[in-house]
């Protein structure tokens, strides 16, 4: 009888444990932490005691502005924030399940999750007013692609930029272009290898691993991804332009730019070669300004206007969108929020400690030294050359159908694995099948 | 009656014992595997779209070059890392139950420390000795003159750091259960051995080895499951690259369904791959008679 009992008592302890280690593995498991608002006894939006759940891309550091915005609001309205912190890369795959399983985040500090599912998201328009936004910055980061819904506020608007290595010009003998003469990209790429030969640096020229980056060279040649043909689209992504644009980046690769980078077989940074000066020239973009001053010690660097292609220089907005689910059980809260921060008293703080380009009219980043205000006008100069070629492959949505691929898809022609003709069909018929668009003469 | 009664309790206590093991199996395994099966069935995107296509995932993906190109290079990576898996972890062990070697203790566990660590962590320490720039491999080679290896950019050498890297981090695990096949042999044959005269390397061919077999068969196994699977070390270390050159078929199956959304279609792959893999443990267990004989 006590054997039997102790055996009964053992299996009991056993599945409670096993019970209590599934339950154990099924919490969300979120790298965040909540900060709690100070009571200021009110709030301006009449919301007050809500947590709400924040999605971000990365770990905040002490500095972040984002988070430091948050905390003034729930502070100032007596809300609290909780933080999960999840990569763009796998927000994509999170959202989905999170929406499942009915548990949302209130707010989302995201670069695309509200364009590609849309219906998800509350429609801002509804909200606040859109006239205080900049119109190009609102379509591309904001707007749906399938409709006029405007599925998240511009927050963080960046642009593509150049930036190179000062010292190194200088002792390889080079001048940098002006945004009154700019270089062709045939004259980068002469130069980089200039910089090469001259020891200096070790790569003439690097560029981020993002299609973004290379599309910019796609852009410039009169190249696009799509045409628009009536109520759709025809892919032109394997046009003769957009091959020759290819074989000479693929050539680039070759001579002056580290190979392995985009051949694919590295998770190296090309901006870390940038600041270590292994690399004279980096095409990166505008979010990375302000780390480049902080950490850029031992040379002198600078921002060159992006070159000319056959038809113009071209450039690529992008960034980082408020956006607040449909069914979020604090979207009230989250919609306070976003109404306290685009106030204009509260995005000049933002813009200030951002140190980025305005996507509200009416407040700019007043840099407080000499080298930060040229710099910022040559990068503020890139938005000019974003390209109606762009805003028609935006207008799209292309990205719904097909992203990564497409940047594996060059990744293949560099490595050698294809040669550029080979990659960009291949992406074209799998791009078509996708879309079901067909793929242009 | 008594021992009927007993029976039924014996019986009862299993199942007790069995329950949870089995209710966990069941939600991690059995379950999502039935539910991988229905989703090949259909062009399941990850949430919102979910219709029957019938067998279109197969016939796609039978007609697939991509999905071919994935197997073949990972068939090789596992032939040619076979014998190494195998080979490596048993000569570390008979060398670490070597009586004449001392300092075993210490020396095992440096050699099982890797095991502990996740693959993002090996992933990274691998990044660093074998990063093409900035690695400490490239490093040391140019420090005695030589010329740095193109670790990231030839295909070759980048399956060579992904197999080193899963011969470092699994070396230790399997050098424990040859130690322990080793430490079950019985002392007398080696005495028996050691009277006939018998060398060192006479002994280790014709006494250890054969009595090892069942181990053998298990480390063989468990390693060639561990290649064809290999993926979080790829992640970590190539992504797959330079080009598809180190794209195997579980990175193939992860790109198609949680990169591409087209989870149908990856779990059709899944399942095929199941499949094969199968039809490979069992080749392994008919060959070596389950570990009755090498």
């Amino acid at each position: 009888m006590r054997r039997n009992w102790k055996k009964v008592i053992a299996g009991v302890l056993l599945a409670t444990t096993m019970t209590a280690a599934l339950s154990a593995c099924g919490t969300t498991s979120n790298n965040g932490g909540t900060t709690a608002g100070q009571s200021a006894g009110g709030s301006s939006g009449g919301v007050t005691g809500a947590t709400i759940k924040v999605f971000l891309s990365e770990e905040p550091g002490a500095d972040d502005i984002n988070m430091k915005m948050m905390n003034a609001w729930a502070a100032e309205t007596g809300n609290a924030i909780e933080t999960i912190i999840i990569s763009h890369a796998d927000q994509a795959t999170k959202f989905p399940s999170m929406a499942k399983n009915k548990d949302l985040p209130d707010l989302i500090w995201t670069t695309g999750i509200h364009q590609k599912y849309p219906e998800e998201f509350v429609d801002m328009s509804t909200v606040m007013d859109m006239d205080i936004f900049e119109d190009t910055v609102l379509k591309i980061l904001g707007k749906s692609y399938t409709s006029d819904k405007i599925v998240g506020l511009p927050v963080q608007f960046t642009v593509t930029n150049m930036y190179y290595n000062k010292d190194a010009f200088a002792a390889a003998g080079l001048t940098a272009p002006t945004i009154e003469s700019a270089w062709t990209w045939d004259e980068l790429y002469e130069n980089a290898a200039k910089l090469q030969e001259s020891g200096a640096v070790k790569y003439g020229f690097a560029s981020d691993v993002s299609r973004a980056r290379y599309d910019i060279l796609m852009y410039a040649n009169g190249g696009s991804l799509v045409e628009a043909d009536g109520d759709t689209f025809k892919i032109t992504v394997n046009s003769e332009a957009n091959i020759k644009t290819l074989e000479k980046f693929v050539e680039a690769n070759e001579k002056v730019m580290p190979k392995a980078i985009w051949a694919g077989g590295t998770t190296d940074n090309p901006v870390d070669y940038f600041k270590n000066g292994d690399a004279g020239i980096l095409l990166s973009g505008s979010w990375n300004y302000n780390s480049m001053l902080e950490e850029i010690t031992n040379f002198d660097f600078g921002i060159m206007p992006t070159p000319k292609g056959e038809v113009s220089q071209a450039s690529i907005i992008g960034g980082t969108a408020l956006a607040v689910p449909e069914n979020a059980k604090n979207k009230e809260a989250a919609l306070d929020f976003c109404k306290w921060l685009y106030e204009e008293e509260h995005f000049k703080t933002y813009l200030q400690g951002d140190k980025g380009l305005s996507a509200r009219k009416g407040v700019v980043y007043e840099p407080e030294n000499e080298k930060s205000v040229e710099d910022l006008a040559i990068i503020q100069s890139e938005v000019a050359y974003v390209s109606d070629l762009f805003m028609v492959d935006e207008s799209s949505g292309w990205r719904v159908y097909k992203n990564d691929e497409y940047r594996d898809t060059i990744k293949r022609a560099v490595s050698g694995e294809l040669t550029a003709k080979e990659a960009l069909d291949t992406f074209a018929k799998e791009f078509s099948e996708s879309s079901g668009w067909a793929i242009a003469e | 009656m008594i021992k009927k009664k007993q029976a039924f309790r014996h019986t009862r206590a299993f199942w007790l014992f069995v329950l949870p093991a089995l209710l966990l199996f069941s939600v991690f395994f059995i379950l999502p595997l039935i539910l991988s099966i229905g989703f090949s069935f259909t062009n399941y995107d990850g949430w919102k779209t979910m219709d029957f296509v019938g067998l279109k995932n197969y016939i796609k993906l039978f007609t697939s070059i991509e999905f071919y190109k994935a197997l073949g290079r990972t068939f090789v990576y596992a032939l040619c890392n076979l014998p190494f898996k195998v080979i490596i972890p048993l000569l570390v062990a008979t060398l670490v139950t070597s009586k004449r070697l001392k300092g075993t203790t210490p020396i095992r566990t440096i050699i099982y420390i890797p095991v502990l660590l996740s693959a993002l962590v090996a992933g990274i320490t691998i990044n660093w000795m074998f990063g093409q720039e900035y690695g400490l491999i490239n490093f040391i080679i140019q420090k005695l003159g030589g010329t740095p290896l193109e670790w990231a950019l030839n295909p070759k050498l980048a399956t060579f750091v992904i197999s080193f890297a899963s011969n470092w981090v699994t070396v230790g695990y399997y050098m424990i259960l040859f130690i322990g096949g080793i430490n079950n042999i019985p002392k007398e044959l080696y005495e028996a051995g050691s009277v006939d005269g018998a060398t060192s390397v006479q002994t280790f061919f014709r006494l250890t080895l054969p009595l090892l077999s069942p181990t053998i068969f298990i480390v063989l196994l468990l390693s060639s499951v561990g290649l064809l699977k290999e993926y979080a070390l790829i992640q970590g270390i190539t992504q797959g690259g330079p080009g598809t050159s180190t794209t195997y078929i579980i990175k193939y199956i992860f790109d198609q369904g949680f990169t591409q959304y087209r989870y149908g279609y990856a779990s059709a792959i899944g399942v095929i791959v199941s499949l094969i893999f199968i039809v490979i443990a069992l080749i392994q267990f008919r060959a070596t008679n389950g570990g009755g004989e090498v």
